[in-house]
């Protein structure tokens, strides 16, 4: 049992799986409150790269950073979770808030025009040229190159690590948002019957802005997780983890926030492995023939619960 | 009479009820000609487009024209197949162009080198149409068990499947045990497919392959129009409407939804053969996902479940994309569009006055003081020759460098446009002026040097303005919502 | 009111498509012996990925086109030359849709481009009939230049069958790769890629190698799970890569990892500012364009006219822009040009010094005359010349 292999894929894939996890919740909360698919959120991802990629020309660039890098860390998540948050209120705002009665397809074709828009405005303003954190240059505390050996002679980064542990604390931050109070009460009211919620007296509009701006806040932090451990920035970064991270809301259980974080993780798994052990070449159709198998195993996702029609 | 209208009849509804009374309201010539256009039954339309199309070829001799024709009859097709499976049947395929892909690499392995086929075309196609429609019987089987989102995604998941097959599939060995075959060609596709050979008749020219989807098209679209109108059809529409209804009212579901989507397999399956036969190769670029993105947004826009709207959804979309590549036309069709934007929806007339002439006023203000605070500013070059360049010349300003003032402006251009949509009457008609000049100089600045980018915005933004303001798509009707 | 409106929007939009069809409908496919008088300018169409997947790659070559053409410009005894572009989304159906409006546009005299070989494959038979020049600076399968589109079809990159055995020869002479080692070969997909990857596998193979191949997707980032296949029997990586940062990160994965491989990476991943981690090795067909002096001002002024980083597929587009200007000069002196007449003076052209370093000329069959392939070492983040 080659061990190495095993625990550097086991690495690689919970850390790709973070990434695709926190975009997922995102959808997943949209989905939930709004029953609408937002495909423009993969591209609020890109936007909190680029943000990120903006504080650190700020202060320096990447090989001769003024400030501590631990402060400047912290102040790319904080810009790209505000800038993030910020954008994907304003597209609530104005195009997808007259569209609350239309049939489903409507905000689904609009959140396709969004997409476009914001990737090809980013390319005509921030050039199509792949871009690059260089976090492998921060000095006295280089990120990526360095991090600790475990006993199978792996070596895990220091990026790996603020990733997953990045993730783990939003998520849990965001679980005791959700569960314990009164605003996350209100959003799962919502999700779960939003006229009976209006009724009960929810500002349902302002419940809405605030799911759409923790959503996008956390698709800008996955962003700025993702280029600092990858270091990759370009306007259509969006498209490609947009698909894998809406992937993984629905093979989790799409309106569930648990599911959404164990599909993202599944994903990155599956993926990590199916390079390793069986082919790159094919890596990512094994990776879509398992998650059919799976939604043919449970219709509703991993987490999911069939949905009750009333009549 | 009057007040038989009056009373509300038992067992009608009320809109329904009103429908004689809105018929009525039309007046004037607009109104008749409304009333013989609502006469007139619908495949004569689809004819007449036909024969408007037939003309295109003849009054045109240019080879781009012809060719964009036929790529927006292929659009057009591909968005009648999905309309069957989104617009009647309801069931949202995302994954869609994997079919068209299937009957374009089948065509191409059955008449080209790369397995030594050359069948005859007649032989071909229904092959192709069949082993599709099998195809989308297959991908169909796990509706049985997901529903709405989640068979959306599974057709996703195929698509990603064909994806990586046909891109990967020149060196294939079935679990190790037979020697790596060459399947699709892999990234280098399948090249030197044979033209299309009716039994004698062969088809090597930009017009025979134009007529041929030409007709081709009229032939489905009679078909669907057949379909439309017999049992199947509205079968599909109450099972769009309301499954569980449909269920109840013993209509096979199950049996339905297969249908569908074996039929709109086989139509991209169609379409795929086409499309193999005039590009000579194939390559496995054209099958992925920004391609069902662009059928959805030419369906949706031209109004989902309607046969019409298919064909204005494509025609709006692609001939839009084709046209705005080319600066000077992009820019006359943005000044055009604007100021009828502006003449439509301004009233009363003083208003839309004002507004115009504060615009020029405004822009020549800008451009006098601006200019001779910064010489630099007005150094470039406009983006059309003639009377209305030299008009922009004076009007806007354009600085020798404009990529750094340009993007900016760009930004905000984009929030003033966003302020503009939260101001109302006076405020709103004011705060025009500034937008507009801004937005002139963006354009001339900026947007128009880039027109491949600039063409995917615009995109962009009228999917989301239209889609705004009708959500149902331009031929669509609105959904009247039963509380 | 709303359908009302509509009915009028759809027949006016008709009838302005009518308008705007008949506004650009030009004499079809231009005869390509239907002369053009050179006194108000000349069009060259230029077919390029610039948006899409490789949007970071057609966007520098068209930059670079532009460049070229806006500083010739502004010589007013030069015959004026303007670029029309065209994208092609790196989808060759795309790309001849394209290719018709240039064959259509009359005053289209030459093409630059197209960017990748299976474009190339698909815009030939149309560019060909209109008796358009063609000259991409990035094609570079094999097959393009067997005879099919002589006099037609130019590249001024040499192929890959230059490429690929240069490589493979560097790695056991001087790389110390031997009969019974392994080396790793992952390639991105495009065929840029897969068409190197052949060869240099099987020339490897040819020796005794053992090859290992590999694919990842141009849009991957991580390769962790590909380095730990890495072990210590594995003395190379070959990484024919188009995007330079997709092989710096997987070299410095590499690294991150402690693995002793040697990265090798083809002449798409040449660019000292993107790919600089120490002890790689690269192949490139010309010098590097940022270390040639004579070069400074020009890259300096690229800059300062398209700020951002370059790609080294890139410059050969600039050369190419100044190729046709040289023929279009030369095509133009009795005051009048056709098509097939700056094709024919396109393939004659020869520059003694170019922005890459080396001279530039065609062979009969379109390819670079005299190309070789130069080995680099990474050293202190710099470039050095080693074969």
């Amino acid at each position: 049992m080659n061990w190495n292999l095993f625990v550097t894929e086991l690495s690689a894939g919970i850390t790709h799986g973070c990434v695709y996890a926190l975009i997922a919740l995102g959808y997943s909360m949209v989905y939930g409150i709004l029953k609408l698919l937002n495909f423009a959120h993969g591209d609020i991802y890109m936007v909190g790269a680029y943000i990120g990629l903006g504080i650190i020309t700020v202060f320096g660039g990447a090989t001769n950073v003024h400030v501590n890098v631990v402060l400047m860390l912290f102040l790319m998540f904080a810009a790209a979770m505000l800038g993030g948050g910020l954008l994907g209120v304003m597209i609530e705002r104005f195009a997808y808030r007259r569209l609350r009665t239309a049939p489903r397809i409507a905000p689904l074709i609009t959140a396709l025009g969004v997409s476009f828009f914001l990737e090809n405005s980013a390319q005509l303003i921030l050039g199509a040229q792949q871009q690059s954190y260089n976090s492998f240059s921060w000095p006295s505390s280089p990120i990526a190159l360095n991090g600790f050996g475990l006993p199978a002679q792996v070596r895990v980064s220091y990026a790996q690590v603020i990733v997953v542990a990045g993730t783990i604390i939003l998520v849990i931050a965001l679980t005791y948002f959700v569960q314990r109070t009164q605003t996350g009460k209100a959003m799962r009211a919502v999700s779960f019957d939003r006229e009976a919620a209006a009724m009960m007296g929810i500002d349902v509009d302002r419940v809405i802005v605030v799911t759409f701006f923790i959503g996008s806040a956390l698709a800008g932090a996955a962003g700025v997780f993702n280029s600092i451990a990858y270091q990759q920035v370009f306007p259509t970064m969006g498209f490609q983890a947009g698909l894998f991270a809406f992937t993984a809301a629905v093979v989790g259980g799409i309106g569930n926030l648990p599911g959404s974080v164990l599909g993202g993780l599944l994903i990155g798994l599956a993926e990590a492995f199916s390079i390793g052990y069986i082919s790159s070449t094919f890596s990512q159709a094994i990776v879509f023939a398992i998650l059919i198998a799976v939604m043919l195993v449970r219709p509703s996702g991993l987490l999911g619960r069939a949905a009750v029609q009333k009549v | 009479m009057d007040g038989e209208r009056d009373q509300p009849q038992v067992g009608v509804d009320e809109w329904v009820a009103s429908h004689a009374e809105r018929r009525e309201q039309r007046t004037g010539l607009v109104g008749r000609v409304q009333d013989e256009l609502e006469r007139l039954p619908r495949p004569a339309f689809y004819l007449a487009f036909g024969v408007a199309a037939a003309f295109l070829p003849v009054f045109t001799s240019n080879g781009y024209i012809v060719r964009v024709g036929f790529d927006t009859l292929l659009y057009m097709l591909l968005a009648l197949g999905l309309n069957i499976t989104v617009g009647y049947a309801g069931i949202l395929d995302l994954g869609y162009v994997a079919f068209y892909g299937f009957g374009a690499f089948g065509y191409a392995m059955l008449a080209s080198p790369q397995f030594g086929l050359h069948w005859d075309t007649l032989f071909i196609i229904p092959v192709v149409v069949v082993a599709t429609a099998i195809l989308g019987l297959l991908v169909a089987l796990p509706s049985r068990r997901l529903v709405g989102d989640y068979l959306a995604i599974v057709t996703l998941f195929f698509l990603q499947f064909f994806v990586t097959v046909y891109q990967n599939g020149n060196s294939v060995s079935f679990f190790g045990l037979t020697r790596h075959l060459n399947i699709t060609g892999g990234p280098n596709g399948i090249p030197n497919v044979d033209n299309f050979d009716l039994g004698g008749l062969k088809i090597s020219s930009l017009k025979g392959y134009f007529y041929a989807a030409l007709i081709t098209f009229i032939l489905v679209l009679f078909v669907v129009y057949l379909v439309d109108r017999s049992r199947t059809g509205r079968a599909w529409k109450s099972l769009r409407e309301d499954s569980l209804a449909a269920e109840l009212m013993g209509i096979p579901v199950n049996r339905l939804k297969l249908v569908a989507f074996a039929f709109g397999a086989a139509i991209a399956g169609l379409t795929g053969t086409l499309f193999a036969a005039l590009n000579t190769a194939v390559f496995s670029a054209d099958f992925d996902v920004p391609t069902v993105i662009i059928i959805y947004a030419m369906l949706i826009l031209g109004g989902a479940g309607t046969i019409g709207g298919v064909i204005i959804g494509a025609l709006v979309v692609n001939v839009s994309l084709e046209v705005l590549r080319t600066p000077g036309h992009a820019t006359w069709i943005f000044y055009v569009l604007v100021t009828a934007t502006l003449l439509v929806k301004i009233r009363p007339w003083r208003w839309l006055v004002i507004v115009l002439g504060g615009t020029i006023g405004f822009g020549y203000a800008a451009h006098a003081i601006i200019s001779s605070i910064w010489p630099s500013s007005v150094g470039g070059q406009t983006s059309v020759g003639g009377g209305l360049g030299t008009f922009l010349h004076g009007w806007v300003l354009h600085p020798k460098n404009p990529m750094m003032v340009g993007n900016v402006t760009f930004v905000i251009l984009v929030l003033a446009i966003l302020a503009l949509t939260l101001l109302q009457g006076w405020q709103r008609r004011l705060a025009m002026i500034p937008t507009l000049c801004l937005a002139a100089f963006v354009w001339e600045n900026r947007l128009v040097v880039e027109p491949s980018i600039t063409r995917l915005i615009l995109l962009g933004v009228i999917l989301i303005v239209l889609m705004n303001a009708r959500p149902q798509g331009l031929l669509g009707s609105a959904r009247v919502e039963i509380v | 009111m709303l359908k009302r409106v509509s009915l009028i929007a759809t027949a006016a939009s008709v009838a302005a498509l009518a308008i705007v069809a008949s506004a650009v409908a030009r004499p079809a496919t231009v005869a390509a012996s239907s002369a053009l008088s050179c006194k108000k300018g000349v069009s060259i169409g230029m077919l390029a990925p610039i948006t899409g997947p490789a949007a970071s790659i057609g966007a520098d070559q068209l930059h670079w086109a532009q460049f070229y053409f806006s500083q010739w410009d502004k010589n007013k005894k030069h015959v004026k030359i303007k670029l029309v572009q065209g994208d092609t989304q790196l989808d060759p159906a795309k790309a001849s849709t394209v290719a018709q409006s240039f064959a259509s546009n009359g005053s289209i005299v030459g093409v630059i481009g197209p960017a990748g070989s299976d474009e190339v494959q698909a815009t030939a038979p149309i560019l060909k009939k209109a008796g358009l020049a063609f000259a991409s600076g990035s094609a570079t399968r094999v097959s393009l230049t067997n005879g099919a589109w002589k006099g037609f079809f130019f590249r001024d990159v040499p192929n890959d069958g230059v490429q690929g055995p240069t490589a493979a020869n560097y790695m056991a002479s001087a790389l110390g790769v031997k009969s019974g080692d392994s080396v790793m070969i992952v390639d991105d997909q495009e065929s840029y890629s897969t068409g190197l990857a052949d060869i240099v596998g099987q020339s490897l193979a040819g020796k005794g190698v053992k090859v290992d191949r590999e694919s990842i997707s141009q849009k991957a980032t991580d390769f962790s799970s590909l380095v730990a296949k890495v072990t210590s029997s594995f003395k190379v990586v070959y990484l024919p890569f188009q995007l330079a940062s997709q092989a710096q990160l997987f070299a410095q994965q590499l690294k991150a990892q402690g693995k002793s491989a040697i990265v090798f990476g083809s002449d798409g991943t040449f660019d000292s500012s993107k790919f600089n981690v120490n002890g790689s090795y690269i192949s490139f067909f010309a010098p590097d364009v940022t270390t040639i002096k004579a070069d400074a001002s020009v890259v300096a002024a690229f800059h300062k006219q398209f700020p951002g980083a370059t790609s080294p597929f890139g410059a050969p587009n600039y050369v190419l822009a100044q190729m046709y200007s040289s023929a279009v000069t030369t095509a133009c002196k009795d005051g009048k040009i056709t098509r097939t007449e700056l094709r024919k003076d396109f393939g004659k052209v020869s520059l003694k010094s170019t922005i890459l370093g080396t001279p530039i000329k065609f062979t009969s069959n379109g390819d670079l005359a005299g190309a070789k392939f130069h080995i680099f070492k990474i050293v202190n983040g710099k470039y050095e010349t080693v074969a």
